[in-house]
């Protein structure tokens, strides 16, 4: 190969190193919260009908995504919530995805775009999302088996990717 | 060996004159102004530092339509449109080590003419609506609340937030915004300038061939 050509590949490849980076960074970061965080309790209903109270999954780490059908990043991040569900739901985990204000019809709608498995939650008069500490949507949590907060990813996440799910395989360990 | 000499030399001079354009890609400040193609709204992508803000414009009837679907009566709806409202995204862009952006949009400021006031949040706009005559329905303050770009939060690296904000200057205003943020403690500030609102147009639907 040419040396020019070389020289010229090692310069494309410098200048698009940090955007790599970047880009690969952003999809599976998770911010580690302080120990000891504990998860606030909280009972709501899904879009079935059937009530889910957090502290029944004391045990399980449970991914607790807080949502709603008019936010870009939510929407944009379902169908990688919906994949990793479909990878983890036998290894002693939950999904669940708490809508902000809205209701069943609204969610239903949405669902007929962006089908998923795990639980909707409705939180209609939002007292469950601001017992956390939400301020921006989409967050998630992760809550450890303990019922305490372990992680925390404010915007999208590639929920599906092994690196990241691999933290959360590693919470079940003593 | 003099050529082998110079292959090298060269060589590890363009990569180092790469590696350092490259940290200057992330490292200095840059406005990259356009417009939607479908659309033709404008959009401001500012970075610097680590921080990335991309401003989209929202058209006042966008805005109306948004907030009527949530129950908003049409004199609400009204004045959440043409409070200059644009898409928002923030997103730390640091590397992994860089620690963590603390925002708040209470530190912002809107310079229109001679001008300098701060930004409309949703403390503002709580405010309106508890003021306002007409009464807004609790689902719809709340679809509001939640609909404006949070005044404090904090970024780890890889964090982005999404969502509207306000400045409260009449359609088609100019403006610049003078931007402040904390990282790991450390006071940051940049600028944007010649923002526009949108203006309160309402374009007509391609005519049927």
């Amino acid at each position: 190969m040419n040396m020019s050509v070389i020289r010229t590949l090692l310069i494309v490849f410098s200048l698009m190193l940090p955007a790599v980076v970047h880009a690969y960074a952003e999809g599976v970061t998770l911010t580690e919260m302080p120990t000891g965080t504990v998860a606030p309790d909280f009972t709501l209903s899904d879009t079935d009908g059937n009530m889910h109270t957090l502290s029944d999954y004391h045990g399980k780490v449970v991914i607790v995504n807080f949502w709603t059908t008019w936010c870009p990043p939510c929407r944009e991040e379902m169908p990688a919530m919906q994949r990793s569900w479909e990878i983890i739901q036998n290894e002693n985990m939950v999904m669940l995805g708490i809508n902000l204000g809205e209701d069943e019809d609204t969610i239903f709608e949405f669902t007929a775009s962006y089908p998923v498995d795990f639980p909707l939650l409705m939180d209609l008069d939002s007292s469950v999302t601001t017992n956390w500490p939400v301020r921006g949507l989409p967050t998630t949590y992760i809550v450890d088996p303990e019922g305490n907060i372990a992680y925390r990813a404010i915007g999208g996440r590639a929920w599906d990717a092994g690196e990241l799910l691999d933290r959360l395989r590693v919470l079940h360990r003593p | 060996m003099a050529r082998f000499k110079h292959f090298i030399t060269s060589n590890l001079t363009a990569t180092l004159i790469a590696f350092v354009l490259s940290f200057l890609n992330i490292a200095s400040a840059s406005t990259t102004l356009g417009a939607a193609p479908d659309t033709g709204l404008k959009f401001w992508h500012w970075e610097d530092q680590g921080v990335l803000l991309e401003l989209k414009q929202r058209l006042p009837d966008q805005t109306r339509g948004f907030f009527e679907a949530r129950g908003f009566d049409q004199v609400s709806a009204n004045k959440a449109g043409t409070a200059c409202i644009f898409q928002t995204m923030l997103r730390n862009t640091g590397s992994a080590d860089s620690g963590r952006v603390d925002i708040d949009l209470t530190q912002w400021q809107v310079s229109s003419g001679d001008s300098k006031t701060p930004m409309l949040l949703r403390e503002d706009w709580n405010r309106i609506w508890k003021e306002s005559p007409a009464q807004l329905a609790e689902p719809s303050r709340l679809a509001f609340e939640w609909s404006l770009l949070p005044t404090k939060q904090e970024f780890d690296p890889g964090d982005y937030n999404w969502g509207m904000t306000s400045y409260g200057l009449p359609p088609g205003s100019r403006f610049d915004l003078e931007l402040n943020w904390l990282r790991i403690g450390e006071h940051h500030h940049g600028r944007i300038e010649n923002i526009e609102c949108p203006d309160d147009i309402h374009p007509e639907p391609p005519s049927a061939l």
